[in-house]
């Protein structure tokens, strides 16, 4: 049924009804994701060491030394993505955390718990009938525990806890990723002393890596492995960044939300030919998409800009939320300023260095003037109208300078507003609030427009 | 004993106007320090006034504009602070932690307050890492730079040598107060001793040692009433005076604590024998086999042994965990330190603090049943 053709008694209560003409080419990122979770579920059959790791896109250097990694923020990405999140976050909570800690952090500790409780008694609390315990017993345990946590504390403390929860056997390397908090007179954006000296910072601690990753397996590291595995990496980066900027037509060819999707295969996914194959269809799809006038939104009249941690359990339904008010979410601060997003730094004969850089550019890692500059290009380049902010209620790591980013939006002319909502945590969403707020929004736009 | 007390009351109830008396008498310019790692040693060597940065108990108003109601009470009260424009006296601020609510506030100042210089040296937190003392040497030795670059004068060595002398000494005072109280020689309240170690936070040393001085000469003596409890936990600021009164009011009184504002700030000295910045470094990467804190990361040590240990040596009867509601590294730790108790069977409670007005009646029914099931239990213990 097409919008105009709707009844009084099937209007929506919010927009027209439309939803998001997603990306088809994202679909083999399901399959591929799908396929990664299950050679994770297979790891100890097939007597793999499993490492798990919290933080940035490091898998590069498991998959150099054929391990199996298991991301704690995909993880509970994933659980709450397929809304299986709440079990484990139950399970945290009956331990005492906090809900205003991290909720990535607690569906992830949660669902160590329910491993914890398996292991000790054989049998699980929830109902064997239940769906999630399918998604939520398959987990194995860690061999390895990998921290590389780029400007959040939390991700430290997170993993510190982990360590602790298998009793401090387990050996642990923290990789510090210290802030760019750019306060000397050179300081800019990968300029600048600090940048040169935390990138040799880095760098370093992560041949260290290397060496923690051969002492504990008893085998060399494969340096060759290494650059074969970030050719294909740094590929897929540069096809990503390239469909990216072709999002600069009107109407935009992809959202937000597209990229959101493809978030997996450039953060966790190993590097090979798939990763290519993926970004090239995606690629594709958009300059097909544009050679039609065909948009990620249909009617495209306002261009967004999304600041602020994803809200993995509603994806699709802010997809579809954006959509129905012919509001194109164009470009984000967590999509376009991270995960490789300056692949031109990798060197695939020695790329140890310029994988450290692109570890300390990710998006909440520069102080704000830097960052908020980069916003502000990103901005430019895209047309945006509005910022909308996601204030995430359990991640300090991505609200952090949100009331600057929103001021300085405003500054430029453009409308800026909040919402409530958390990486993992449903219950603090707050779907009215976004409704009113967007609804405001949309209207000042409009406002603007007509005085222009 | 009083008169010094009152002394140094007046000084924390308003540290900034005492910081701005002093740099009016003695020019010297004021560096705000943040907690809860960073040697305020240095800005003293620097001829500086070094004051650590506090709490003050205005209600957030201005400052909601820029700091979300989900960020701890000290990250927003600075922010109102901030806004109110109660920093407009300080010259610079001293800054290297890694929590990432105070990273979001440093960059509030900044925007706020583009002239004041903030010199920015995040620690290495992992201390046990392999790397650790080579970086936390550099972070010293760059701030020792930057502060001379501030002020427009060199550091000598000497003269960081004496300000890690001074600041010794009156830390080695505060232990000693701490160390009394402990044995039972003195009944000093939990709020009585909050001033002494904030006052010591913000006044000069030369002047906070004479009051020190002038505390022992007038100690109360005699061993406080009520059943000896210990205190942990609340980061970086103090709890409200109010919660310890009304902890010690429900015939509690406190032997220990870890708290910022108390154990954790004095509980070690620099050496002053080593090379100053060598001696900042040990002193920094030694904390958490001293005094485990949440904040830093390393494999030894854990929060919960350290404070099982500590009720055992101060004889307490109990744990009262004070936790700043919305600080996520006590948050993370407070389940192991629960788990720890319960299966040693060491009665504890946890207080969740806020910055604004807290239900005291509420709570006084809470510490009332706790101080009265932890007495039982201390009485067969004993029995
Ligand atoms: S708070 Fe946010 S940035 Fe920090 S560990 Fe959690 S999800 Fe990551
Ligand atoms: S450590 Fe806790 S009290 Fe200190 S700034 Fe961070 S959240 Fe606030």
């Amino acid at each position: 049924m097409s919008p105009d053709t709707l009844t009084a008694q099937t209007r929506p209560i919010f927009g027209n009804g439309e939803k998001a003409n997603k990306l088809a080419a994202t679909k083999f990122g399901g399959k591929l994701v799908s396929e990664y979770w299950e050679g994770v579920f297979r790891a100890k059959e097939e007597g793999k060491t499993v490492v798990w790791y919290n933080g940035t896109y490091i898998p590069p250097f498991f998959h150099a030394h054929d391990l199996v990694w298991v991301h704690g923020e995909a993880w509970a990405a994933m659980l709450a993505a397929r809304h299986r999140e709440i079990g484990a976050q139950a399970r945290g909570d009956a331990r005492g955390y906090d809900r205003e800690l991290c909720s990535y952090a607690r569906t992830h500790i949660g669902q160590m718990l329910i491993e914890m409780d398996k292991l000790k008694s054989g049998t699980s609390d929830l109902d064997p009938d239940d769906p999630r315990i399918e998604t939520m017993l398959k987990l194995p345990a860690p061999d390895m525990i990998v921290n590389a946590y780029p400007y959040c504390s939390s991700g430290q403390q997170w993993d510190d806890i982990t360590y602790r929860m298998f009793g401090k056997k387990v050996p642990m390397f923290t990789i510090q990723i210290p802030l760019l908090w750019g306060g000397r007179p050179d300081a800019g954006y990968m300029q600048g002393e600090e940048w040169e000296q935390r990138s040799d910072y880095v760098a370093e601690q992560l041949m260290a890596l290397t060496d923690f990753l051969a002492e504990h397996t008893g085998r060399p590291f494969d340096f060759d492995r290494l650059s074969d595995s970030m050719s294909y990496v740094k590929r897929a980066a540069e096809l990503r960044l390239e469909a990216m900027d072709l999002c600069t037509a009107t109407p935009s060819p992809a959202s937000f939300f597209d990229w959101i999707v493809s978030i997996a295969p450039v953060n966790f996914l190993p590097g090979d030919q798939n990763l290519v194959t993926y970004f090239e269809g995606v690629k594709a799809e958009i300059e097909t998409r544009i050679a039609n006038g065909e948009g990620a939104v249909k009617d495209e009249k306002y261009r967004l800009f999304f600041d602020g941690m994803m809200n993995w359990n509603k994806v699709g339904w802010l997809a579809d939320k954006f959509a129905s008010v012919n509001a194109c979410v164009v470009a984000g601060r967590y999509t376009h300023m991270s995960f490789w997003q300056e692949p031109q730094l990798i060197d695939l004969e020695n790329p140890v260095r310029g994988m450290a850089q692109n570890y300390l550019i990710c998006p909440n890692n520069h102080g704000a003037p830097i960052m908020i500059g980069e916003i502000e290009k990103l901005c430019d380049k895209f047309d945006i109208d509005g910022v909308v902010c996601h204030a995430s209620r359990t991640c300090r790591g991505m609200t952090n300078s949100q009331f600057l980013i929103a001021g300085s939006a405003k500054k430029y002319g453009r409308q800026a507003m909040f919402f409530e909502g958390d990486v993992a945590d449903e219950s603090f969403y707050k779907d009215e609030l976004l409704n009113v707020r967007l609804e405001a929004m949309i209207e000042a736009i409009d406002a603007r427009k007509r005085a222009a | 004993m009083r008169d010094c007390l009152a002394r140094m009351e007046v000084a924390v109830s308003a540290p900034l106007t005492y910081a701005a008396r002093l740099k009016e008498k003695t020019g010297r310019p004021v560096i705000g320090i943040l907690p809860m790692h960073f040697p305020a040693e240095l800005a003293h060597a620097a001829g500086a006034i070094p004051t650590l940065i506090q709490d003050d108990p205005e209600p957030i108003t201005v400052g909601q504009s820029s700091v979300f109601n989900f960020y701890c009470g000290y990250n927003r009260s600075l922010t109102d602070q901030l806004l109110r424009g109660a920093f407009d006296g300080l010259d610079a601020i001293l800054f290297g932690d890694h929590c990432v609510q105070l990273l979001g506030t440093a960059d509030v100042i900044r925007a706020e307050r583009p002239d004041l210089p903030i010199l920015f040296n995040q620690l290495c937190t992992t201390l046990d890492a392999g790397w650790a003392a080579r970086e936390t040497r550099g972070t010293f030795s760059q701030l020792w730079q930057e502060l001379e670059a501030l002020t427009g004068q060199r550091i000598t060595t000497e003269a960081a040598r004496d300000s890690i002398r001074i600041y010794n000494h009156n830390r080695a005072q505060i232990r000693e107060l701490y160390a009394l109280r402990q044995a039972g020689a003195i009944a000093l309240s939990a709020r009585d001793m909050q001033t002494v170690v904030k006052s010591s936070m913000v006044m000069d040393k030369s002047e906070h040692i004479a009051l020190m001085d002038g505390i022992f000469a007038g100690l109360p003596s005699g061993p406080a009433q009520g059943l000896p409890i210990y205190l942990s936990g609340h980061m970086c600021h103090a709890p409200k005076p109010a919660i310890l009164d009304l902890i010690e009011s429900c015939g509690a009184h406190v032997v220990g604590d870890d708290l910022f504002t108390g154990w954790r700030y004095i509980h070690a000295d620099m050496d002053e024998s080593a090379d100053p910045v060598e001696a900042m470094t040990r002193w920094y990467l030694d904390k958490n086999r001293r005094v485990p804190c949440p904040t830093r990361a390393t494999r030894g040590g854990d929060w919960e042994t350290y404070l099982l240990e500590r009720i055992e040596s101060t004889r307490a009867r109990g744990l009262i965990i004070l936790m700043v509601k919305f600080c996520e590294p006590h948050m993370y730790f407070y389940p192991e330190i629960k788990d720890a108790f319960d299966a040693r069977g060491v009665p504890h409670l946890l207080i969740e603090t806020e910055h604004d007005d807290m239900p005291l009646e509420a709570l006084k029914t809470r510490v009332e049943t706790f101080v009265e099931v932890a007495g039982r239990k201390a009485a067969l213990t004993t029995a």
